[in-house]
């Protein structure tokens, strides 16, 4: 006895050195290096099916998008709605550290027009450029004639000789039209059937993530609003940011944590007092779970040098298991009586305990057989964190609990009676009958669950911002930020080229409505090659002698030098402008985020798409017209994440399956004909589980998998726990099974009222699955007692 | 969209020309003129217009018929040499080449166009006030005759636009435009009538289109 008393102490003692060891750890981590969770979902695919220069794309898409805040103040009539804007200006001018408006003028305008001018012969709509190929030289004809005679026919740019053919002003015409904002009167106008808008850029001057930021802009955007709808009241106001977004979801975050996290630990903390008059054992759990938690997060930092948040949300979620060991311990102390010392009371509950922490290390490791590193990290994570938790009980409990140190409350005693009365599975025809009932019911649930990966059950943004932000892509025909093509070349030239070809296939998509537009820098400045190419063209066609420009000169009645000198002038435009001249000036600043420029060894830039439309399928068309080209590739961020999501689900769904049968070969060993029994609650529960949310009209996702995952590593334990001592006299198990089940129905089962998508999937498969558990474990219990309770 | 503001000029000139109604608000001279002008509320006519582009030897001439219609618009079409027809409603302006539209600019878009089509139906109601607000007003008035002088006020209208002086009677009778190019344009008008039966039926389908 005593042998054995100093051996456990020891073992605390150690436990403790280990546990100090780990809290320096982490205080080191999160005080000292500050490191901060890993927010990018696609850290979560296969290494090697990472590409930097997409990755970097993508960021620098969505970096130019960040700090952006647009703001649209309409109103019925013009004057209204600047003297709107002008009152909301004046209350953003007191924050400038905070936004900046972005600035222009119509001088601006004019400048980068003439920088054009000086290279027009190369700039040609692909219409025109297909007419000079198609059209006769009477046809061009005709176009300068109607434009030297009327008196106002349409834009002129500069004088006759400049553009006698119309061919640049149309070049201008359609880079105005690639959006719908125009200056005027000192602001950008856009406007709808009913109302006409001021459209304020503003940029935002600290981190979109920031807190501070967030607490500070949303704030003076309302003030601002304010103070435009209380100058003119009519006044429509719609703003757009990721900053906005960031802040809804920053409060919606915080709203929940304070419900839902508030809730759940009341409820814990009461269900603890009721059971064992203490708040002793309640503590005594969390802080295995604590050390759990942290000793996982320590030893996956030093294995992988960093932590993803999902890793950390599903390592979390781990309560849940953790707590069973504890409990299970504490319930048995309870019953035992104080003859029993707490050492002896270990070694006895050993096998059992031992046997629920390896089927759920077991489960959770056969997550690290996929090749995705995120699944990965939660299963290390997963398994040490209850390694950790469980080490703890088995260390520290029997020194921290004392024989007859618990007493059980009333509660205790009429829910254990309970027990005497639940009914028992077995070979009758009430059985079957209920068997059969609930084997239909599941099987037409199952065969109503549709599969639902879509990127919004990651994110809940509040209705209004996102009807403001549908709205403002609508009325500025933008284009969508996560749906491009990516070009890349070894120069800058190649890129351009590489740009042409696409853009050749595109415009067919436009023609038949796929996308209403694009945005490519090779719009605005076109490859050596191609402007080569069209002087050659332009010259041929309509320059050179015997073409439209020789037969204009004799139906005005001038001779060969007329023509030749108009010739001589336009060969002069032909002024190359670079990537950078171009992007420095007004005119380049709005595509500035379609150059990467150079990354490592190549160029690349971005073909952004404007009014893509997602009926006939769009998207596979768009995908179709990238293939096959050199160095394009077709970029949709949004079904990127949805297939990882996707695939997380399917593998997901196969580890759970194959978690089932590795822990009941563990079982076998053990409970021989009576392992099923063990495992049957767990597997019913959750098909029955899915039955449940395939009749209530919810497709299947990742969340959802993830929690039947987790419902199995706590329905076992339950299973365990019963099976130990199937005895029904013995109602320790039972209460066990309960104090644990009560728990993470409060801890998980409350998640079911997140607004967040993914969470609540996770909170509701969670309730329900462990509700049933919970309520069917003591139906599967062995009326025998079983071989391996004589053995111990 | 400068071409746009030469475009809003020389309709404004026309408009001022043949639709000044109140003149309580109106400079001295500017008061005049309206006085003489005639106001009906169907007027057609004729004009002929000579070009003189710079580096050509010859003007080039053209002629064809124009119609103002209060409420409704514009309708400005050259018959000779190349037949091409402007129109310019509320909604939009239209410019067809023969059958074929070359240009439509909406007034909901543009905001240029929602410029001239405010000028030009303020005008058409006798508001001089946005006319003011863009131009320069200078004139001479005798016995039965008038001449104007417009500066744009804005620099980059002024510089789009170039000079333009104008002189008539009961109506309008020529037009005179200077640009920096050196291009010279003038435009004269003649055969004037009013009323119901000034428009052809061609026009009246035109308009209605």
């Amino acid at each position: 006895m005593k042998k054995q008393h100093g051996w456990t102490k020891g073992l605390a003692i150690t436990w403790t050195i280990v546990v100090c060891l780990l809290l320096a750890h982490n205080a080191y981590l999160w005080l000292g290096k500050r490191i901060a969770p890993d927010t990018d979902i696609l850290a979560l695919l296969p290494v090697q099916e990472r590409d930097p220069v997409l990755q970097q794309s993508f960021a620098h898409m969505v970096d130019t998008a960040q700090q952006r805040v647009v703001v649209l103040i309409g109103a019925n009539d013009w004057e209204q709605a600047k003297q709107a804007a002008a009152t909301y200006q004046k209350v953003l001018a007191s924050r400038s550290d905070l936004l900046t408006a972005t600035n222009i003028s119509d001088q601006a305008q004019s400048d980068w027009l003439a920088v054009f001018q000086k290279q027009s012969l190369g700039l040609l709509t692909a219409q025109q450029e297909q007419q000079l190929r198609t059209e006769p030289a009477q046809y061009w004809t005709d176009l300068a004639l109607a434009k030297m005679y009327s008196a106002f026919s349409g834009p002129k740019l500069g004088s006759f000789q400049d553009d006698p053919f119309n061919l640049f002003s149309g070049w201008v015409q359609e880079r105005a039209q690639e959006t719908p904002v125009r200056p005027r009167d000192g602001y950008l106008f856009v406007a709808d059937k009913e109302k006409q808008y001021v459209l304020l850029p503003l940029n935002l001057k600290p981190s979109a993530f920031s807190l501070t930021a967030q607490e500070a802009v949303v704030p003076l955007l309302g003030k601002a609003a304010e103070a435009a709808l209380l100058a003119t009241p009519s006044v429509e106001i719609i703003s757009a940011g990721v900053v906005l977004h960031a802040a809804a979801a920053g409060q919606q975050a915080g709203g929940e944590v304070s419900t839902i996290g508030l809730g759940s630990l009341i409820g814990i903390i009461l269900l603890m007092w009721l059971s064992f008059r203490s708040l002793k054992p309640i503590t005594l759990i969390l802080l295995s779970i604590g050390v759990g938690f942290l000793g996982a997060l320590s030893v996956c930092w030093m294995l992988f040098g960093g932590i993803h948040l999902l890793t950390l949300v599903f390592g979390a979620s781990l309560i849940g298991v953790a707590q069973d060991y504890g409990i299970y311990f504490l319930c048995n102390r309870l019953s035992a009586g104080a003859s029993v010392d707490s050492p002896t009371l270990l070694k006895r509950l050993l096998p059992g305990l031992s046997l629920t922490l390896l089927a759920a290390v077991i489960g959770y490791l056969g997550l690290g057989l996929t090749p995705f590193p995120g699944l990965r990290h939660m299963a290390v994570f997963s398994a040490l964190g209850l390694v950790f938790a469980w080490l703890t009980v088995i260390c520290w409990f029997p020194q921290l609990i004392r024989a007859g140190s618990l007493k059980s409350g009333k509660l205790v005693a009429r829910y254990s009676a309970a027990l005497m009365h639940w009914p028992r599975l077995g070979l009758n025809p009430r059985s079957l009958v209920v068997l059969a009932i609930f084997a239909i019911a599941t099987a037409i649930g199952c065969s109503r669950l549709g599969a639902n990966d879509d990127i919004r059950l990651l994110q809940n943004s509040p209705k209004h911002l996102v009807a403001d932000q549908i709205k403002l892509g609508k009325l500025l025909d933008a284009p969508t930020p996560v749906q491009y093509f990516l070009v890349r070349g070894g120069s800058a030239e190649i890129v351009l080229q590489r740009e042409e070809a696409l853009k050749r296939k595109l415009d067919s998509l436009i023609e038949r409505h796929t996308i209403s537009g694009y945005q490519a820098l090779s719009n605005w400045i076109p490859s050596a090659q191609l402007q080569k190419q069209r002087h050659q063209l332009i010259d041929e066609k309509l320059l050179a002698e015997g073409g439209a420009l020789s037969l204009l000169a004799s139906k005005v009645e001038e001779d060969a030098a007329w023509a030749a000198a108009i010739r001589k002038h336009l060969l002069t435009l032909t002024a190359s402008t670079s990537f950078d001249e171009f992007l420095k000036t007004s005119a380049g600043e709005p595509w500035r985020h379609l150059w990467l420029g150079k990354i490592g060894n190549e160029y690349a830039s971005i073909v952004a798409l404007r009014g893509l439309s997602y009926a006939n399928n769009g998207l596979a068309t768009l995908q179709q017209a990238g293939q096959g080209l050199d160095g394009v590739q077709w970029v949709d961020k949004v079904n990127e994440i949805s297939s990882v999501l996707g695939r997380y689900r399917v593998y997901m769904g196969w580890v759970v399956s194959a978690a089932y049968l590795v822990v009941f070969v563990l079982l076998f060993p053990r409970y021989r004909r009576n392992a099923w029994r063990v495992l049957a609650p767990t597997l019913c529960a959750s098909l029955v589980t899915l039955g449940l949310l395939g009749l209530a009209g919810q497709s299947l996702q990742l969340f959802h998998v993830l929690a039947l995952m987790l419902l199995l590593g706590v329905g076992v334990d339950y299973g365990i726990f019963m099976q130990e001592h199937p005895d029904r006299r013995n109602a320790t198990p039972w209460l066990a099974v309960g104090l644990s089940a009560a728990n993470t129905l409060l801890s998980f089962g409350l998640l079911g009222l997140s607004r967040t998508p993914a969470l609540q999937a996770f909170g509701l498969t969670m309730l329900i699955g462990t509700a049933l558990v919970w309520l069917i474990v003591p139906c599967f219990t062995s009326t025998t007692e079983s071989a391996h309770v004589a053995q111990t | 969209m400068m071409s746009m503001m030469r475009l809003l000029s020389i309709i404004c000139i026309l408009l001022l020309s043949l639709f000044w109604t109140d003149s309580s608000n109106a400079a001295a001279p500017i008061s005049k003129i309206q006085n003489m002008l005639a106001k009906p509320p169907v007027l057609c006519g004729r004009f002929d217009q000579t070009k003189q582009l710079q580096g050509m030897k010859k003007p080039l001439a053209s002629n064809g018929r124009f119609c103002v219609v209060n409420g409704k618009g514009i309708l400005w079409r050259t018959l000779q040499p190349f037949p091409n027809t402007l129109r310019l409603t509320r909604d939009e302006i239209v410019h067809l080449q023969g059958e074929r539209v070359a240009m439509r600019l909406d007034a909901q878009k543009e905001p240029t166009v929602r410029m001239i089509n405010s000028v030009l139906f303020s005008l058409l109601s006798g508001d001089l006030g946005k006319l003011e607000t863009l131009f320069e007003v200078d004139g001479s008035v005798d016995a039965a005759s008038w001449k104007v002088a417009l500066k744009a006020r804005e620099a980059a209208l002024a510089k789009a636009i170039g000079a333009i002086s104008l002189d008539g009677g009961a109506y309008v009778k020529n037009i005179h435009i200077d640009e920096a190019s050196g291009d010279r344009t003038t435009i004269i008008f003649s055969d004037i009538k009013t009323g119901e039966t000034a428009m052809t039926a061609e026009e009246l389908a035109l308009f209605a289109q």
